[in-house]
């Protein structure tokens, strides 16, 4: 296939073999071209990479790049996209080739965007301070009050050190003529700098020889200036500052990078919920109480921060949040109020505030703007509409730009009608004309437009330029709009340096940070709420399975007598477990119960069902991922990938099948979080999740076991076995036919099966010992107590005098039993709930 | 004329309440006609932290934080006023209505800053081409704003049904307008979307309104409402009160509180709880003339 598709290349037959890769690449005339002087001329600084590039050859670049996809799924990269129910947790899409930056270039770079976010800030110390930039007229009215964005009530709030953009992004495109603009900034929560460092990680590892090689600049000090710039803000608070990581939760489109950049810079990743505001200051709420919180690094809009002084209508925020900022006892990182600036508006009055602020030129000029709330730039825009790029002006999510040259008549009439009436919330823009680079598609290189995301983060009194940043690639080789949300994809930034560049990385080779400054102790209530019902979760799951796996053998096997009777008996043991709806407690057909068994495996819709809790995990996890190591990620993703599973045209085999790899990936996931997991209270209230679990569901099929009706044999004993993963020892102890008093004392007693009753509650009662007092030092809790009255129970549950009985009384003596250790953890688990996770609900009145 | 208020909010939470925030806009402001002789605040249960402050529109403002459960919260405040007249500008000496629009969006603002804070859209009284339509038939070529203003609020005053049922806080502009019924708040936003549409500064004033008996009965104590009216922009000349809901220009019965862009910006107790159950919310404003001389009467508001 490659090389039938080299024949058309005109210099295939010309070149080298290891010069075709790129000697192919075009791209049409008229566009400036990253990488490219001409076909096959690369530009100098591309020189170095695109030999080393093209020596790879198009095999090996295949086996890299499907290491790189691989290392993006095992990573968990996603990105969501909004409106599409399937775009949830869409996987990140990188391309091999980096972009890239050549020194002096870079340099201008620099220079130009420390100069835009030193301009900004003063320009929002302004606005909300003195507000001299309206009164003197550098400013119009219009940008400042109808800007949706101009937070009142955070009017005169105490900033430290005046420094309100602790990040600034600005989003970067090259015209034709080479010359670099600015297409806009991002100043109220910019996104991307994670996925920039992602980028990283990844191209790093897949091309080390042509990383190494190029003097790529490291970001890693970029992120260290950044955390150091956060701690110095709660100088005079504290010493060992608490900082938060404020996320608006996991349905958010960047979910991925809150976590990734709370557990790279060792911050904790909270919620809105998890922060409380009293005496004026804002505290963490964490097992142990509550923590004070220093600095915010904020990635919920302004607006939403403060349900009660800003947006009542947000849940995602911190009621009294500031009323805190105002008394000085909490920093947040951007500023609140900081999103005004991003209005596109301000562009077209940044050359003259640029002169008027900081005395110099502005050093990056901004795409050509018109605000059309002045009658000339407004006539401006009418007159050249087709040129121009028509955009809200002010409010930037009020309406999607209009391309004047796509307009019909009568649409370019209605947009004109719409300026006439409110010309201020307008601006017309030159399109850019965005330049290319090559990207690597469909085992070849092709041309996509490009854009660059540059990151700019306060740096004591100035500010530093991340050497490096987010490259943005059009979806499609034609298509000229740049955007994450519509589809595109991105590329690493190379910034080349003029020497030799010394490794700095606060990560080591696995993607770990080296030093993780977060106090284990702090573990917010909703966090440990979500481990334990993850370790509940994954416990129902595998139960679930190992109870299917058992009826789906049966059903297979070539039908012997036993099996066909084992079955009958296990169909009425799920339905009295409730698994199975109750007419299958007469006769039914075989094909029914297939169906009914695999909608118990597939259908997503079905409570309890294989593929449902595997969602349901998949959600949990989701809203604690910065507490998994990246390893741990691998293996939950694949479960997820495993479960998605179609049941194909054997279907019983199939599910089968199935069932086995999920029990596996199941049993890797314990298996690491027996292994690697801190024995931190995050882990403790996974595995009491875990436990409590294990131990209910032994007991509800044991009840079920016990039936109404007594056979003898008791065909469900073999299962039994089977489903508690205890037939091995078993068989091992006992060297026979499955015996209800043996199977108890196995089940129930064994203190050394871990699939045992009496395993479960020593370990539930070393958990209780180990978590977080709630009450007075040296009493015992309630959890405590119950715990350790259910040991003492099991302790007299006597299996010789119930052997003893004859078969009506040793049932009822059972279900006593049973009855009384289902109550007892039943309480237990409410206790914790009570304890720890009890959540309270914001509201306004 | 002076004026004794009393303003008692009282919520009851069905399940005890372990925290919760409020922010209190009860003061009365500092006028040229009215001074506020005294004022205090009582809050039962006592709160954990009581900052007062000043808000961007220079109200008075008191941020409570109550710690510890709490299954009710009164908030009593008791002021002392005292009005004396405005000054009144003769409705046609008041410049053209078109001049205060030009110079309230132009580029060279000056002096008049603080009025185009209030010419533009806020999140509860937004301009809208049905309402400019509305006002339109008030506001002819080169007639003098106040001549203008005060037929616009006669017409809503005559046009709109006072409904307390009408409404709620959350009910929009479009629907008040469509429906034509409301109480005082929506006909004052209602007023305000009006100005705005037509380019012109206008800004909410809360407050209280002094209401008279029916003849031959007794003042009910605590039966009376907070109030609600507009106040607009005329160059040269300052801020000017109409209230829609009477159809009057406010004076010595009008006690103003706050100022704001809508009823959002001003609102007297506004609060965030934490708690899971229900809540019910009660409040009684009595407003009490120290003398007591004989003035026709307007209608309540709400």
């Amino acid at each position: 296939m490659v090389a039938e598709k080299l024949r058309d290349s005109p210099t295939s037959e010309t070149v080298a073999p290891s010069a075709k890769i790129f000697g192919g690449y075009r791209t049409d005339p008229g566009v400036y071209d990253e990488s490219a002087l001409g076909p096959g001329n690369p530009r100098p600084h591309w020189r170095k990479f695109i030999s080393s590039f093209e020596k790879l050859g198009r095999e090996e670049l295949a086996v890299r790049w499907e290491n790189g996809r691989r290392i993006i799924r095992e990573h968990g990269v996603t990105y969501n996209v909004y409106g599409d129910p399937q775009g949830m947790n869409r996987p990140w899409e990188l391309d091999m080739v980096p972009l890239l930056i050549p020194p002096d270039e870079w340099r201008f770079l620099e220079t130009g965007l420390t100069q835009r976010a030193k301009l900004f800030n003063l320009i929002l110390a302004d606005l909300y301070g003195p507000q001299r930039l309206l009164r003197d007229g550098l400013i119009p009215p219009a940008l400042v009050f109808a800007n949706p964005g101009f937070l009142r009530p955070c009017h005169g709030l105490r900033v430290p050190g005046e420094i309100y953009l602790h990040l600034h992004a600005v989003d970067l495109a090259r015209s034709p003529d080479g010359q670099w603009w600015v297409l806009g900034d991002r100043t109220q929560s910019p996104s991307g700098s994670g996925y920039a460092l992602e980028n990283r990680i990844v191209l790093s590892r897949i091309l080390p020889d042509e990383f190494r090689d190029s003097q790529v600049q490291r970001l890693a000090s970029f992120f260290r200036i950044q955390r150091d710039a956060l701690s110095q803000l709660a100088t005079g608070r504290s010493n060992n500052p608490n900082i938060v990581l404020l996320t608006p939760g996991p349905h958010n489109e960047t979910y991925f990078e809150h976590a990734y950049l709370a557990r790279y810079l060792g911050f904790t990743l909270v919620e809105g919920g998890d922060l409380t505001v009293r005496d004026c200051r804002v505290f963490l709420k964490t097992l142990e109480g509550l923590q004070p919180v220093d600095v915010i690094l904020r990635r919920v809009d302004d607006g939403f921060c403060d349900p009660l002084a800003l947006r009542s209508d947000s849940f995602l925020g911190v009621p009294g949040l500031v009323e805190a900022t105002h008394a000085g006892n909490v920093s947040i990182a951007n500023a609140l109020g900081s999103g005004m600036i991003e209005s596109p508006a301000f562009l077209a009055f940044l050359p003259g505030l640029c002169r008027h602020i900081l005395g110099e030129e502005l050093k990056l000029p901004s795409v050509a703007t018109w605000w059309c709330g002045q009658a000339t730039e407004h006539q401006y825009v009418v007159d050249h509409l087709d040129t121009i790029v028509v955009k809200s002006g002010i409010a930037t999510q009020a309406r999607p730009p209009s391309f004047g040259a796509r307009l019909n008549p009568l649409e370019k009439e209605t947009l004109i009608a719409a300026l006439r009436a409110r010309p201020f919330d307008f601006v017309g823009q030159e399109q850019v004309a965005l330049s290319v680079a090559p990207v690597w598609w469909n085992d070849q290189l092709e041309p996509r437009r490009i854009s660059l995301r540059a990151y700019v983060a306060a740096h004591g009194d100035s500010y530093s330029v991340m050497p490096g940043g987010l490259t943005r690639v059009s979806p499609a080789a034609g298509d000229p709009i740049v955007s994450m949300q519509s589809g595109g994809g991105s590329k690493d930034t190379w910034v080349l340096s003029s020497g030799p560049v010394a490794p700095v990385s606060l990560l080591t080779a696995s993607g770990q940070p080296v030093s993780v400054s977060r106090a284990a102790a702090e573990l917010p209530s909703r966090v440990a709420d979500n481990l334990f019902w993850l370790g509940r979760y994954v416990e129902r799951l595998e139960n679930r399975m190992r109870v299917l796996r058992c009826v789906i053998a049966r059903m297979a096997d070539e039908a012997t007598s036993e099996t066909a009777s084992e079955l009958a008996e296990m169909v009425q043991l799920l339905v009295r477990l409730d698994i199975l709806p109750k007419r299958f407690a007469g006769r039914v057909r075989a094909t029914e119960l297939q169906q009914e068994i695999l909608a118990l495996v597939y259908n997503l819709q079905r409570a309890g069902s294989v593929r449902e809790l595997g969602l349901r995990i998949r959600h949990i996890i989701s809203v604690v991922r910065d507490r998994f190591s990246l390893d741990t990620w691998s293996i939950l993703n694949q479960l997820q990938s495993d479960s998605r599973t179609r049941p194909g045209r054997i279907p019983l085999a199939n599910a089968l099948s199935l069932i086995n790899t999920l029990i596996v990936d199941l049993a890797a996931f314990s298996g690491m979080e027996m292994e690697n997991m801190t024995r931190g209270h995050g882990w403790r209230f996974l595995d009491f999740g875990r436990r409590l679990e294990r131990g209910t569901n032994l007991i509800n099929i044991l009840s079920g076991t016990v039936p109404p009706k007594a056979t003898s044999p008791n065909l469900l004993l073999e299962p039994l076995l089977e489903i508690a993963d205890s037939s091995m020892t078993y068989r091992r102890r006992y060297l026979a036919q499955a015996q209800l008093p043996s199977v108890l004392e196995l089940l129930v007693i064994d203190q050394g099966n871990p699939r045992s009753l009496a395993f479960q509650l020593s370990a539930l009662a070393d958990h209780a010992d180990h978590l977080p007092q709630y009450g007075d030092a040296g009493v015992e809790n309630s959890e405590q107590r119950r715990l350790r009255e259910l040991t003492a129970r099991l302790a007299q549950f006597n299996i010789a005098e119930l052997a003893s009985l004859n078969a009506r009384e040793q049932k009822e003596t059972l279900r006593q039993w049973l009855a009384e250790w289902s109550t007892g953890l039943s309480a237990v688990s409410n206790d914790l709930t009570h304890h720890y996770f009890s959540l309270t609900i914001a509201r306004v009145s | 004329m002076n004026y004794k208020i009393t303003h008692t909010t009282t919520y009851n939470y069905t399940d005890s309440v372990s925290l919760s925030h409020h922010l209190l806009r009860l003061t009365p402001r500092e006028l040229l006609h009215q001074r506020c002789l005294h004022h205090d605040v009582r809050i039962d249960p006592e709160p954990a932290v009581s900052q007062r402050d000043f808000d961007y529109f220079g109200n008075a403002v008191t941020f409570l934080t109550l710690e510890g459960p709490h299954k009710k919260l009164v908030v009593k405040s008791e002021s002392h006023v005292a009005l004396a007249p405005h000054l009144i500008p003769a409705p046609a000496e008041t410049p053209f209505w078109e001049r205060v629009r030009d110079s309230s969006r132009g580029q060279q603002i000056g002096h008049s800053l603080e009025a185009c804070e209030f010419v533009f859209d806020s999140p509860l009284a937004s301009a809208s081409a049905n309402f400019a339509e509305y006002a339109a038939p008030s506001f002819p070529r080169n007639t003098p704003i106040l001549i203008a203003a005060l037929d616009l609020t006669k017409r809503i005053h005559v046009d709109f049904k006072f409904d307390p049922k009408a409404t709620t806080l959350a009910t929009p502009l479009e629907e008040v307008f469509k429906n034509r019924r409301g109480v005082c708040q929506d006909f004052a936003q209602f007023q305000i979307a009006c100005f705005r549409s037509l380019g012109l500064p206008a800004r909410y004033v809360s407050g209280y309104l002094e209401t008279d008996p029916p003849p031959g009965k007794q003042r009910f104590v605590g039966t009376d409402a907070s109030h609600a009216w507009v106040s607009f922009y005329c160059h040269g000349i300052g801020w000017i009160d109409v209230d829609p809901t009477n159809n009057v220009m406010p004076a010595m019965r009008h006690i103003a509180i706050a100022f704001g862009r809508d009823y959002e910006d001003v609102s007297p107790v506004r609060g965030v709880i934490l708690g899971a159950g229900e809540h019910t919310l009660k409040v009684a404003v009595d407003v009490a003339a120290l003398e007591e001389p004989e003035r026709p009467r307007p209608n309540r508001s709400a």
